[in-house]
């Protein structure tokens, strides 16, 4: 069963387009990958899903419900982690989330949960524009795992991270569909960590989806076209180099 | 060369605009006044300079010192927003140059706001006190020139304010703060009126020849005082960086 | 989700913002001159007001006129600024609040703002009081309960303003600008004051409310009328569509 669901979702700023037709297909407990270079249109699908902002033609359906109609149903089962951390930096962390706990209605210990969950806790008292960017970035995290919702959605969320902290975080989504029963949709420009992480993935260019399926799937259309299967991260170079060089000859 | 560069860094900051719109408002205020209540003033036997001044310049002043104080936030505000001053250091040019080119571009944008003050009330004086000869027009230069003197060391002092925090509300916060005090000061101490941020409210019209001169030479005193501690504070500060 | 809990989250966002350092500052700031020429409002015998009467109008005028409505325009920002400066903002629209709930919640921390800011001025007023009566040998108190009239009135005729600079700091994105606006709004109400469309200029209202009193309490003075009708039905419509103005424009060039 898809828990998300878009139907040639487009959205186009004056004289540009930001996504173009996108049918995405997200399954239910999943980590869902989604790959593609900067500016491919990966932060501004996140954004739609969450009514930051407006789809210009197509829709979607996240767990049965749409937007703009169940805007509030929708942002209630969805915890979300956009862009550079957004949070209050004359308040603690601690105070932060439970700014984010009270207005989601939760009970008291979801703070002490989600500082759990990202190993904030012991930095808990600090102010949050005292924190490092790494601490800024669980701190975001923390914010969107609060209340353990149904669906989470984190755009690049291990940007900024030392590699152990990247390492953490990725272990952390991995474990996610498993110890919270959620689905999770994940953003990066590296496909060596989507392929850590994700069970599905999709890969955006320019706007236009060129690939969804499973890594298996990838890895077998990687041979088919001659590509090394073994080292992904050329296929997807290769991929999007091809889509730019048709997207240039259609020009 | 250095106010040229200036200029080109305000750019699309809206600055230019705000002066513009600025200095309508301020114009546009005495033409409200006489365009509400000018059966009070047509009658008086005084010149027609001397009335509008007399009722409207402490609102236009205000307006005018506001306006500077924002201004001078913005210009010192676009070199701390994304460290573009970090930058501008590291080339081979003083801060101080960058400071005096401000302040040329600054009293520059003065100038603009009076010369659109001052169709204001060329054009407020044809219209409700009939005729503007040449007396009238020689007159108008001079107080606007006076005017410009007074209004030269809030210029300055607010760019020193500016160009002293990264934050730009702080210097705000001052400057309005000060602006407000000089509201609150007596007119009959000399002492205390001569402080910056009172001297745009003096109009050279109707007022003693002797006081006039006196003025003008704590205006000039000023400029050159808050220029030079300005110098120091730039010297000191990188010294200490 | 209900309304109180988002107000008091609203609240729980200034923490530490400094924002009631900088109304206090205001507030002592007003008062320093007031008590520095104490000694003036013995020579008001042309206006015919009694000397304590004069030190409580003359405090009241300067922030009436200027301090409070320039506090709030500051407070609008700083209002503004922790919400945009780290994002805050996204984090919020991305949560489910009604917007419009959001942005009401907001205006109502400010109102309370204005609330405490007023109060500081009060308190002030008694302490300087106290203090110019000490100076000037002369006692400059006046009852507590016809101070606390007249400062309930100018609250209550300060909501229209309040709204339209809350109205200005969310349409107008570089909040120096909103700031400039404001302040500059600020200045003409001692021009329309005067005037018979007073009731047109809603930042004029807590200084037409002093002034009214001054009027009143001079007896060389002629008395302001202060006639609800129409200024009721001008306020009441302009905070509305202010606030309808807010509404709308909320969070909106955040979501793009």
């Amino acid at each position: 069963m898809n828990i998300i669901e878009t139907n040639h979702l487009t959205k186009s700023y004056a004289g540009f387009t930001a996504v173009s037709n996108v049918s995405l297909h997200i399954p239910k407990g999943t980590v869902y990958g989604f790959l593609g270079p900067n500016g491919a249109g990966k932060s501004t699908t996140m954004k739609m899903f969450l009514g930051l902002t407006k789809p210009t033609d197509g829709d979607f359906l996240i767990d049965g419900k749409k937007y703009p109609k169940d805007r509030i149903e929708i942002l209630k089962e969805v915890g979300s982690f956009i862009e550079a951390p957004s949070f209050y930096g004359n308040l603690t962390g601690e105070e932060n989330l439970d700014i984010v706990r009270r207005i989601l209605g939760l009970p008291k210990s979801a703070v002490d949960d989600a500082l759990e969950l990202t190993g904030l806790t012991q930095w808990r008292k600090r102010l949050a524009r005292k924190y490092s960017l790494g601490m800024k970035q669980r701190l975001g995290l923390a914010s969107a795992l609060i209340g353990r919702p149904p669906i989470l959605i984190l755009d690049e969320p291990t940007n900024g991270l030392d590699p152990v902290g990247i390492h953490e975080i990725r272990s952390l989504i991995r474990s996610l569909p498993e110890k919270l029963q959620c689905t999770v949709l994940v953003s990066s420009h590296l496909l060596s960590e989507i392929e850590l992480m994700a069970d599905n993935i999709g890969i955006l260019n320019h706007g236009r989806l060129l690939f969804e399926g499973t890594l298996k799937e990838l890895k077998q259309g990687a041979e088919m076209k001659g590509y090394d299967a073994d080292n992904l991260e050329d296929t997807f170079l290769a991929m999007i180099e091809e889509d730019n060089f048709q997207r240039g000859g259609a020009r | 060369m250095n106010t040229i560069l200036e200029y080109k860094k305000i750019k699309r900051t809206g600055v230019l605009p705000g002066c513009l719109l600025g200095g309508c408002l301020a114009a546009f205020v005495p033409i409200l006044e006489l365009a509400v209540r000018s059966e009070q003033y047509v009658g008086i036997s005084k010149p027609p300079l001397q009335i509008i001044l007399q009722a409207d310049w402490q609102m236009m002043a205000m307006l005018n010192m506001l306006l500077v104080i924002v201004i001078s936030c913005m210009m010192y505000h676009s070199e701390y927003a994304d460290n573009a001053i970090q930058r501008i250091t590291t080339l081979p040019v003083r801060e101080e140059e960058i400071f005096i080119g401000k302040t040329i571009l600054l009293a520059g944008m003065c100038i603009v706001l009076l010369v659109i003050e001052m169709l204001s009330l060329i054009f407020c004086t044809l219209h409700w006190f009939g005729g503007a000869d040449g007396a009238f027009i020689k007159d108008l230069l001079q107080n606007f020139g006076y005017s410009f003197c007074m209004l030269l060391p809030v210029a300055i002092i607010s760019l020193m304010a500016a160009s002293a925090w990264k934050n730009m509300w702080i210097p705000l916060g001052i400057d309005v703060v000060c602006v407000f005090m000089a509201t609150m000061i007596p007119v009959k101490y000399f002492a205390l009126s001569i402080f910056p941020f009172a001297l745009p409210f003096q109009i050279l019209e109707g007022a003693k020849a002797g006081k006039v001169v006196s003025y003008l030479i704590a205006a000039a005193a000023e400029v050159l005082l808050i220029g030079a501690a300005e110098m120091i504070f730039l010297k000191v500060r990188r010294s200490l960086a | 989700m209900n309304f109180l809990t988002l107000l008091g989250v609203e609240l729980k966002k200034i923490r530490r913002s400094r924002i009631l350092l900088i109304l206090g500052i205001a507030a002592v700031l007003l008062w320093l001159p007031s008590i520095l020429n104490a000694h003036l409002n013995f020579d008001m015998q042309a206006e015919g007001i009694s000397p304590e009467h004069n030190f409580f109008i003359q405090g009241f005028m300067g922030m009436a006129w200027f301090m409070f409505p320039a506090s709030m325009v500051i407070g609008t920002v700083l209002l503004g600024q922790t919400e945009r400066s780290n994002h805050g903002i996204l984090r919020m629209l991305a949560l489910p609040v009604s917007t419009a709930k959001l942005c009401m919640a907001k205006y109502i921390v400010l109102l309370t703002l204005a609330a405490v800011q007023m109060a500081m001025m009060t308190g002030m007023y008694f302490i300087s009081a106290a203090i110019a009566s000490q100076t000037q040998d002369y006692e400059f108190l006046l009852p507590p309960l016809f101070v606390l009239k007249e400062v309930l009135l100018m609250y209550v005729s300060a909501v229209p303003m309040t709204a339209f600079f809350w109205m200005l700091s969310v349409c107008i994105q570089t909040p120096i600008f909103s700031v400039g606006i404001g302040l500059a709004s600020i200045v003409p109400s001692v021009l329309m004051i005067n005037t018979r469309m007073w009731f047109v200029y809603p930042m004029d209202y807590p200084f037409y409310v002093i002034t009214a009193k001054y009027g009143e309490l001079a007896s060389n003075l002629t008395e302001t009328e202060m006639e609800l009708i129409p200024w009721l039905p001008v306020a009441v419509g302009f905070t509305g569509v202010c606030m309808a103005v807010a509404v709308v424009c909320f969070g909106r060039s955040e979501r793009r």
